[in-house]
């Protein structure tokens, strides 16, 4: 037992105070005590019995002034609340809801595309828009990290996964594969594409072909390549693209660049006028997605180079690959 | 708005909170399911191609 007791409470009768659960209160006792939604609140002391028939409502208390005025602010109130709370539903929509419905898609042109491959031997250059014609991997991202590649750069073909701009080169071909992605939302395949570091490996799956590209050296290292990361065994067939005839002079592992730059997929990109013949052009992969994360202002590009080509053995998928190249 | 729809909500308070959260319910998945899907293309989170010149 305590020591201490509580000291009981009593209650004192007090003319004008009416003891209520949450605590003392005044209120006049000319009209009865309402609650929050007008109705009268019901009366203290013993329940009484409920009426036979629930009782009309009742008439709506005289407002003191300005009643009209009052409804009006807060209707206006509720309505900045509902659209503040619309807003959030568009953020949730935006960044949750649309991968789920991506990631369906996703599925369902992945499928898709294993079907077509069961049954086709080559890639064929003529796909209708929204088409799944090849596979995207990028190691450093996870071994589970890969989505099919649609034709096409339009809404829906991104919906689905990145997609192919449709005038640029086919993967392993001279010139230049440009593929978009979305970063935020619809399944944000290129979300984590700013961490891409140079030799990183993107590798590209057709229908015969794995397609090893790795991400240029980036502007700071292009000086010291030689004799810094030209000797990590990763970087093996990677260089910079930087020479005495200064075509490539632009393209860097990673480049940001204003929306209007439809050249960083030119097949020498930010050349659009180059006369490089196809045949002395490098065979590059470029990702373009939004920068900076949440906004359109700017395109984050990365570029990479082709460094090894694969013919798909029967049984040897994915995961052999990354073994080959020494991801795994 | 909210209060004049509560007390135009038929039946007792219980049959009236699920209704209310049926219409709750029923406003989200139109928001979710038509408004965002139409809103979303004229509004610029999405672009992330580069524009051909």
């Amino acid at each position: 037992m305590s020591r201490y007791e509580e000291p009981e409470t009593r209650e004192i009768p007090v003319p004008g105070f009416a003891r209520r659960p949450g605590g003392p209160q005044r209120r006049p006792q000319a009209q009865p005590p309402r609650d929050a939604s007008g109705r009268p609140r019901r009366p203290q002391g013993p329940p009484r019995q409920p009426p036979a028939k629930p009782p009309v409502r009742p008439p709506e208390p005289p407002r003191s002034g300005g009643g009209a005025g009052r409804a009006a602010v807060r209707t206006f109130g509720e309505v900045l609340i509902t659209l503040g709370v619309v807003v959030l539903l568009f953020v949730v929509y935006e960044l949750y809801v649309t991968n789920l419905m991506s990631a369906q898609l996703q599925r369902e042109a992945s499928a898709a595309l294993d079907e077509r491959w069961s049954q086709e031997r080559e890639l064929h250059a003529d796909l209708a828009d929204g088409t799944a014609f090849a596979r995207i991997y990028i190691p450093s991202f996870g071994a589970d990290w890969g989505f099919t590649v649609q034709q096409g750069v339009d809404g829906a073909a991104l919906e689905v996964g990145p997609g192919h701009y449709k005038e640029t080169a086919m993967p392993g071909e001279p010139g230049n594969f440009g593929v978009a992605g979305h970063r935020v939302g619809k399944g944000a395949p290129f979300n984590d594409l700013d961490l891409l570091n140079s030799c990183d490996a993107i590798v590209i799956e057709t229908v015969d072909s794995f397609f090893v590209y790795r991400v240029l050296p980036m502007s700071g290292e292009v000086a010291g390549w030689a004799q810094g990361k030209a000797r990590d065994p990763r970087c093996a067939n990677v260089a910079p693209l930087q020479d005495e005839q200064g075509a490539y002079d632009e393209t860097f592992g990673r480049v940001i660049v204003t929306p209007d730059r439809g050249d960083a997929v030119a097949p020498v990109p930010y050349k659009p006028e180059s006369t490089l013949p196809p045949a002395s052009q490098a065979a590059l992969l470029t990702l373009t997605t939004c920068h900076p994360q949440f906004s359109d202002r700017e395109r984050l590009i990365i570029h990479s180079v082709l460094t090894n080509q694969f013919r798909k053995q029967p049984g040897a998928g994915y995961e052999e690959l990354l073994r080959e190249i020494g991801e795994a | 708005m909210y209060g004049w729809i509560w007390r135009h909500l038929p039946g007792p308070v219980a049959v009236r909170a699920a209704l209310a959260v049926v219409l709750l319910l029923g406003a989200v998945a139109l928001l979710m399911f038509v408004v965002f899907p139409w809103a979303e293309p004229l509004l610029p989170f999405n672009d992330v191609a580069v524009d051909p010149s």
